[in-house]
């Protein structure tokens, strides 16, 4: 890579520009370390390459990057003067006369700075604890209103589709009603095949635990498709429910069985809800 | 009453490093103010992520801060240096290199340009962005393949389905180019 004994002139180019593979680059790099002369023009190409860092947009730091690292200046200097090695003892001799009261000038300082620096630094432990939980504190909180924020914006997409489907002209409204023991049981079915989406709403008796209630689309061609299995609240609370369809699925009713809990591929219990399309 | 940063404009790179090495923090602060701006912004456009870049940052001025000695004008431009470091620190951690950061920052970097003063800066910045919006399409994407993506001419024509040569041809072009406009 070298023309002779110095590195040839577009492969100081690219090495500045950091084009080069890492074993060429390091290899230049061991040579221009013992050659001045290659040294002086990787250092002007650098100086080329390094105006490139013009072309980024330009943006401004938070101010708290600079806060932090001078905080963390702050921080190494107390601790280096915490941690200065003590005078050794012809270093002592040099210290200025003693005062009246025999400390020397030093000592003097020293204590004077101790009892100024102690409450300070006591201070500043106290206000940094107090700012990182409350810092905690309001992560915590951001947390929580994000995610409070996503729920509220999954249910204003849920409440737009549902209005959007009910709304829509192609959307097909089926009563479902029970029969014998069910006789009183109600519920009904909006669907609309262009979209795959089916809403339906149930009045129904609870259930022991291991049985669920089980909604069913049957197709005109085809066997019934589960639209999700569903439980009445505690209280009878009249519930909308929603489930996805293959798209233009077209149906011929709609019907409501109980199963086991977890629900089943194909319907097996008791049909307590039937509409026709 | 001087404007913010006035007086910080006046004042040399070197003679503010003078200060940083007897711990002057106000000199680190004037020197923070007038590049933490384009080291922030470099770093960013390498990672692409805000936090990653102000990690570089804080970073290269507390070993400024740490090591001050070890700078001196044999350095180069320190603005120049900066530039450099920053690009190297954020290549490395783009691509997850584990190379020593004191060996990434050995370089010495020569400019011939003022980046001291935020009036040259800005001047930079419009010639930078003029050249760079002035070049064919193939060199500006294989000098920003190289220098932000931290690519190996190799993995440039990879990636452009170019040739080798013409890969090294473009770059080439495109940085004597640039040299001209900033001589």
């Amino acid at each position: 890579m070298t023309n002779g004994e110095h590195i040839r002139e577009e492969d100081l180019l690219l090495l500045a520009l950091g084009a080069l593979p890492d074993d060429e680059a390091t290899n230049l790099l061991a040579h221009a370390k013992s050659c001045a002369e290659c040294a002086a023009k990787l250092a002007e190409e650098r100086g080329h390459a390094a105006t490139l860092a013009f072309a980024a947009k330009q943006e401004i730091p938070a101010a708290t990057v600079k806060v932090e690292l001078l905080a963390r200046i702050h921080a190494e200097r107390e601790k280096e003067e915490h941690y200065k090695w003590p005078l050794k003892k012809d270093e002592v001799r040099q210290i200025p006369s003693p005062k009246k009261d025999g400390t020397s000038m030093n000592e003097g300082k020293l204590n004077w700075l101790q009892w100024v620096l102690i409450p300070v630094a006591a201070v500043f432990l106290i206000a940094t604890a107090l700012m990182w939980k409350s810092n905690r504190e309001l992560k915590a909180e951001l947390a929580k209103a994000n995610h409070d924020l996503i729920d509220i914006q999954n249910q204003r997409q849920r409440t737009e589709m549902i209005v959007d489907v009910l709304s829509a002209p192609d959307t097909v409204s089926v009563r479902m009603a029970g029969s014998g023991e069910s006789a009183k049981s109600i519920g009904s079915a909006n669907y609309n095949a262009r979209r795959g989406v089916l809403l339906y709403t149930a009045v129904l008796p609870p259930l022991p635990q291991d049985k669920v209630y089980q909604m069913w689309l049957v197709p005109t061609t085809g066997s019934p498709i589960s639209a999700g299995v569903f439980s009445p609240g505690p209280h009878g609370n009249r519930e909308l429910w929603t489930a996805t369809i293959p798209l233009n699925t077209q149906a011929k009713a709609f019907a409501v069985t109980i199963e086991p809990a977890g629900g089943v591929p194909q319907p097996t219990g008791p049909k307590v809800l039937l509409g026709a399309s | 009453m001087r404007p913010e940063g006035a007086t910080n404009e006046l004042v040399s790179d070197w003679s503010l490093m003078a200060r940083v090495v007897q711990k002057d923090e106000g000199a680190l602060s004037a020197l923070y103010d007038r590049y933490s701006g384009l080291v922030f912004s470099e770093a960013k456009r390498i990672l692409r992520d805000t936090g990653a870049a102000e990690e570089i940052l804080q970073d290269l001025f507390y070993q400024i801060w740490r090591t001050a000695e070890r700078f001196d004008e044999s350095r180069g431009s320190l603005g120049g240096w900066l530039m450099v470091a920053a690009r190297n620190r954020a290549i490395s951690k783009l691509r997850r290199k584990t190379g020593k950061a004191e060996e990434l920052d050995e370089n010495t970097v020569s400019m011939h340009v003022d980046i001291e003063s935020r009036a040259s800066q800005n001047l930079l910045l419009d010639k930078v962005r003029a050249v760079m919006g002035s070049l064919p399409e193939g060199q500006r994407e294989a000098v920003e393949c190289a220098y932000f993506e931290g690519m190996s001419h190799s993995e440039i024509a990879a990636k452009t389905g170019q040739p080798l040569g013409t890969v090294k041809t473009r770059i080439r072009s495109a940085m004597e180019t640039l040299k001209q406009v900033l001589s």
